[in-house]
């Protein structure tokens, strides 16, 4: 692990350069704010802006705090995964297009210390956005709805991370593998396409790390199936060292791929 | 004005100020390099016009990475 520190400060700075270290963080959390708030006054809404005619009388559902945290990972899990997607899809493909990967190669580093490097600050940006959100969120449906149990909130959040270091991970190795344009294809297929094909015949299974979003959205609920919950998670985390490991080797591979 | 004082200013003001930070950083980027992706002119108005999109729009595609 050559280089490690240098590598971590050198991500650093360059996120903090290319403000993706300012601007994740606050869309999360206004995804977190805007919605406790719409679904608190979404009876308000629509009576002034629906066009309902005059004496129309809706049943709204009552949501609970918790139905909140699920509607807000279903957001997260369409535009968060989206915006993961594409604000790291040149993470690796683009800096040997760019040149700055021949700075870089000519130096005594390994290669696992320069995926690692970029693995970790990326999960540090993206969970700590993540986070952020949910925080912002949780703050307003204790205000707007009932108290959400801590226990909960963290037993949910610790799950959901998983499926979020997995899908950055997904990225990542993608993008030490193929041009920046494939990255965005393969990952948009791996983590949008088939977490939409495993909802709609995933019945059939109960382990596959797309179903860890489920199992994170059942801690808020008594309903629990202990196998396959820890069965995904050992499989996600299996799927995400593999991949890591994948990635390290085809960043080594394409080395010589760089543009002087 | 009574529909104005009805509306939950001090939990909608969060968003407003935080989207209102977001187009500033967008904004002073935008002008101070005036190197982008497209007329430069043309993300000045999709950061002002576009609101939260606008701003998320330009940092993942008007941003030149070189």
């Amino acid at each position: 692990m050559k280089g490690l520190g240098v590598l971590l400060q050198k991500e650093w700075r360059e996120n903090a350069r290319n403000f993706k270290l300012y601007w994740i963080p606050i869309v999360f959390i206004i995804f977190g704010i805007i919605e406790p708030i719409t679904n608190h006054y979404l009876p308000e809404i629509m009576k002034s802006v629906g066009n309902l005619p005059e004496g129309a009388e809706f049943t709204w559902p009552q949501f609970r705090g918790e139905d909140i945290f699920i509607s807000l990972m279903g957001q997260y899990q369409l535009i968060g995964i989206l915006i993961i997607i594409l604000a790291f899809m040149g993470s690796i493909s683009s800096e040997r297009k760019s040149g700055t990967a021949t700075l870089l190669y000519v130096r005594p580093m390994s290669f696992g210390s320069y995926f690692l490097s970029k693995w970790i600050v990326i999960n540090g940006i993206v969970l700590g956005s993540v986070w952020l959100g949910f925080f912002a969120a949780w703050y307003y449906v204790n205000i707007l709805f009932n108290p959400v149990a801590a226990g909960d909130v963290f037993a949910f959040l610790v799950t959901y991370s998983l499926w979020i270091i997995f899908a950055v991970t997904v990225v990542l190795s993608f993008s030490a593998w193929m041009s920046t344009g494939g990255t965005v294809g393969l990952s948009i297929v791996v983590l949008l396409v088939l977490q939409i094909i495993d909802s709609v015949i995933g019945a059939f299974w109960t382990v596959s790390p797309w179903k860890v979003t489920m199992y994170a959205s059942m801690m808020f609920s008594s309903v629990s199936n202990q196998s396959g919950f820890w069965m995904s998670i050992g499989l996600t985390i299996l799927l995400t060292i593999g991949l890591v490991i994948f990635g390290i080797n085809m960043a080594k591979r394409n080395a010589a791929k760089t543009t002087v | 004005m009574a529909e104005l004082a009805n509306i939950p200013w001090n939990l909608i003001l969060p968003i407003l100020v935080l989207q209102l930070i977001l187009m500033a950083v967008a904004l002073i980027d935008v002008i101070r390099r005036q190197k982008t992706n497209g007329p430069f002119i043309m993300w000045i108005f999709i950061i002002l016009l576009g609101s939260l999109l606008g701003s998320i729009l330009y940092f993942i595609f008007g941003r030149r990475q070189d």
